[in-house]
């Protein structure tokens, strides 16, 4: 594909779990050539983490990892064996970015950290992201996303006052966080090396890149000594604010039924709009909802009064009639509803449906942004795993049948 | 527009930011990076600068606004007045790159569309964040960040299941929308300057989104399991002893024992022992039990739920002995002590324990910038990341409204008459 902005751009992705390999995936969308380094003797946990494709086992059939790896290359590589580490460094002397998320005491174990490589390439933009940084008290600290949540300040401060601090449901800062802010940062970086030649070396400590977002809490204490701390589903600035019942799918009682509409309203105007929708009812014309103040202060019999209205409605009727009042409203959607149901999703084609070889037919997220000139486009589903050992070693290395043949005996293709 | 000596990434890129909420955090993230970032504002001010939390509760101080607003320029100009144009126009030539979250639409109605734009500068990058991207059914819906973070997936799997679903804090549907647009700018970026091509990056909330949903996603398509929100159990789907959130004097702690890469319970145990709090956890059928407490005993539990009774009672003692050698101890003793054991322990920081925290503290994350017409020191949230040949830095402080009219005027070498003519009609 001659349109991908990123083409003949090479990646060494020698990283695992989700922050890293999400951030070369994007690389891969947009056409780069990345080379996924894994191995046998260490599996990436994700390999191993349901969802597994229906009746399927082994390494190559969990959505969790085949989502985060499309249009990768994938080789097996053993890191703890000599000749696994020259393959390293020959693939290092190959790539533009090396990309990592092993642990400081791992990466420098294996001596990929950045003086050695810029050694065997001058010209290497290497990405180390290590959880609290490569330095500090917390330098040897260990966690990940799920850990990272409660550490970096999203689990106090999500959810209701009166509930413990029960974080986002999910390892929240892997996913687009951590790997969004590393990929901005080799991109910059990779437009420094196109002005100058220079490489450089970047950290994105996923302590530091992770606390960024809830920037307003920690100014906040800095600034005011005030100590933010979850306050449900409201906004300063907002009233309603809040996710409301709606109707359920069924009477089954079961929460995969229940539905839910998000609806806000910062103005006076949209305040109007939504009494309006609902009919006027009498309690909404009364003084106390008049005013954004009023509201907040009225706040929790205000939700009660539009959550008696929402029980009885169908969710996906209310944002439509709500929007076109301009009322802000959206349906709480599950991964159902944006694979299934989600019209707009499905008119911008974001989800892509590839066939892989064992798993079947599998939906993958789609290129994060649309490029009009160049759009991305996954190009392959996920790899296998070391599916593509021998054809890297051959096409992008330039070793023989025969080196390759000795290596696999030897276990460092492993 | 760097001062001083040490380069930066995007020291050479001018940006024209005419973005809302939903897309500024995109735009100080090329502003830390170097880019010339020159805020288009209306001449009452961005609405943004109005937003809480203030400093010193003062409501012309937004700090919300000054945390996203670091090393740009102000110029105040009315795009939409009929007078603004050729000055917008003799600015734009001077853009690589302009970003903007408008109603789909909103521009091209100007003229500024990227057809719009592309005429005057056939190389420009128009880079438009908004809550469901530039066309589909939904492209003009009002999209506040709970729209979209609704709308993405998020908020289903946020909370416990006997509240509403929750929204995550501080608007995380503008932060992935921002970092998303940020990435496909620079990726357009690197696209033109291989090519001189310009183009269009389209961004949505909601696409920007979907990756958080972990897993849901893909276990809807396997195997029509529907993930929904469960506390803080995420993706466990039982109760396990030293998985989730425990009780401290002074706060909370996460845990997440018997997972990859840490210590096994058994470690944790040493430590109950060392400190005389084991209770009967020496003791059959615990420590036996402790003993196998890792990730693929746990994953072989999921899978035979039939096996699961037997094991909830012993499950359950260990949790509550647990339970009380955590409530003895405070967040930062559990944290530090466990992560000195290699038990994958985590605090549950408060603003104030981030903003205290010895790692940051060791790393100088924080930034003080002064700031003369408040004759305040404030310190800002950090960096997401560093660059060893191109430093992030706060070179500047947040612009006043208009602060580089002048400057700019000067620069773009608009007259003083023409300058008058457009404040008098009301256009800057």
């Amino acid at each position: 594909m001659s349109n991908l902005p990123l083409a003949g751009l090479k990646i060494a992705d020698f990283s695992w779990f989700g922050a890293g390999p999400i951030c070369a995936l994007h690389l891969a969308t947009y056409g780069a050539t990345v080379v996924r380094i894994e191995s046998e003797t260490r599996i990436d946990s994700l390999r191993t983490i349901a969802p597994m494709a229906k009746d399927k086992t082994g390494y190559n059939v969990s959505g969790y990892f085949n989502n985060f790896n499309a249009g990768k290359l994938d080789i097996t590589l053993n890191l703890n064996t000599a000749q696994g580490l020259e393959i390293a460094t020959q693939l290092v002397a190959w790539a533009d970015v090396f990309l990592t998320n092993f642990t400081p005491r791992v990466v420098e174990r294996w001596g990929l950290t950045y003086d050695k490589l810029a050694e065997i390439n001058p010209r290497i933009i290497a990405a180390y992201q290590p959880m609290q940084g490569y330095d500090g008290p917390h330098r040897d600290y260990l966690g990940f996303g799920a850990v990272l949540t409660p550490i970096t300040g999203y689990s106090h401060m999500s959810g209701f006052p009166q509930r413990k601090p029960v974080g986002l449901g999910t390892n929240y800062p892997d996913y687009v966080i951590n790997p969004g802010h590393t990929l901005i940062a080799i991109l910059a970086a990779l437009r420094y090396r196109h002005r100058t030649g220079k490489g450089q070396r970047i950290e994105c400590a996923q302590l530091e890149s992770s606390v960024c977002p809830l920037g307003p809490a920690i100014f906040d204490y800095t600034a005011n000594g005030r100590v933010q701390t979850r306050a449900g589903n409201g906004l300063p600035n907002a009233a309603p604010h809040n996710a409301f019942k709606c109707r359920p799918l069924s009477d089954a009682g079961r929460p995969m039924d229940e539905r839910w509409v998000a609806i806000a309203c910062f103005s006076d105007a949209e305040w109007q709009a939504l009494v309006e929708a609902m009919g006027k009812p009498a309690w909404a014309l009364d003084a106390k909802f008049s005013t954004l103040a009023a509201r907040k202060t009225n706040e929790p019999e205000l939700d009660a009064g539009v959550s008696a209205w929402t029980a009885d409605k169908d969710a996906y009727d209310l944002m439509r009639d709500l929007q076109s009042s301009g009322v802000p409203a959206g349906v709480v959607q599950s991964a159902r509803e944006l694979l299934d149901v989600d019209e707009h999703l499905k008119a911008r084609g974001y989800y892509a449906y590839l066939d892989h070889p064992e798993t079947g037919r599998a939906a993958y997220d789609g290129p994060p942004f649309k490029l009009s000139k160049t759009p991305g486009a996954l190009r392959s589903p996920a790899p296998q795993l070391g599916q593509h050992t021998e054809y890297v070693c051959k096409e992008i290395l330039g070793l023989t049948d025969e080196q390759i043949a000795d290596l696999l005996v030897e276990g460092v293709l492993a | 527009m760097t001062s001083g000596e040490t380069p930066a990434a995007l020291d050479d890129i001018r940006v024209l930011d005419l973005a809302g909420e939903t897309g500024q955090y995109c735009t100080k993230l090329l502003a830390d990076l170097g880019a010339d970032v020159i805020k288009v504002e209306p001449p009452s001010g961005d609405p943004v600068r109005a937003l809480p939390p203030y400093f010193q509760d003062d409501p012309n101080t937004s700090l919300y606004w000054l945390n996203l607003n670091t090393n740009k320029r102000s110029i105040t100009l009315d795009i939409s007045h009929p007078q603004a144009g050729p000055l917008f126009e003799k600015l734009l030539r001077t853009a690589d790159v302009v970003v903007e979250s408008f109603e789909p639409g909103h521009l091209d109605a100007l003229g500024l569309g990227y057809a719009g734009l592309s005429r005057i500068r056939p190389d420009v990058i128009l880079t438009s964040i908004t809550g469901f991207g530039q066309w589909g059914p939904h492209a003009r819906y009002k999209a506040p960040d709970i729209v979209g973070v609704a709308m993405g997936g998020v908020m289903w799997l946020a909370g416990e299941p006997e509240d509403p679903p929750n929204l995550p804090p501080w608007k995380q549907g503008y932060i992935s929308a921002s970092i998303i647009g940020a990435a496909g700018t620079l990726v357009a970026l690197y696209h033109r300057d291989v090519t001189g091509e310009g183009q269009h990056v389209d961004v949505s909330m909601q696409e920007s989104l979907s990756l958080n949903q972990e897993t849901a996603m893909q276990t809807w398509d396997m195997i029509q399991a529907l993930r929904c929100r469960n506390g803080s159990r995420g993706i466990i789907p039982i109760d396990i002893p030293g998985i989730g959130i425990y009780e401290c004097t002074d706060g909370h702690v996460f845990g997440y024992l018997g997972t990859p890469g840490g210590a096994p319970w058994s470690a944790m145990l040493d430590w109950m022992i060392q400190e005389s709090e084991a209770e009967d956890l020496t003791d059959e059928p615990h420590k036996s039990f402790i003993d196998n407490l890792n990730l693929r005993f746990l994953t072989g539990l999921f899978q035979e739920p039939a096996k699961l009774g037997e094991k909830i009672q012993i499950m359950s003692h260990i949790k509550q002995v647990l339970t009380r050698f955590v409530s003895r101890r405070s967040k930062w003793e559990m944290y530090e002590g466990g992560q000195g054991r290699r038990l994958l322990w985590g605090i549950v920081s408060t603003p104030q324990d981030i903003a205290e925290n010895p790692q940051l503290t060791h790393r100088k994350w924080l930034a003080d910038v002064h700031h003369p017409e408040l004759g305040a020191t404030l310190r800002y949230p950090g960096p997401p990341y560093r660059l060893s040949e191109t430093p992030w830095a706060i070179r500047r402080r947040p612009p006043l409204a208009g602060e580089h009219n002048a400057e700019l005027f000067g620069e773009l070498r608009v007259s003083e008459d023409e300058w008058r003519a457009l404040q008098a009609a009301g256009a800057v």
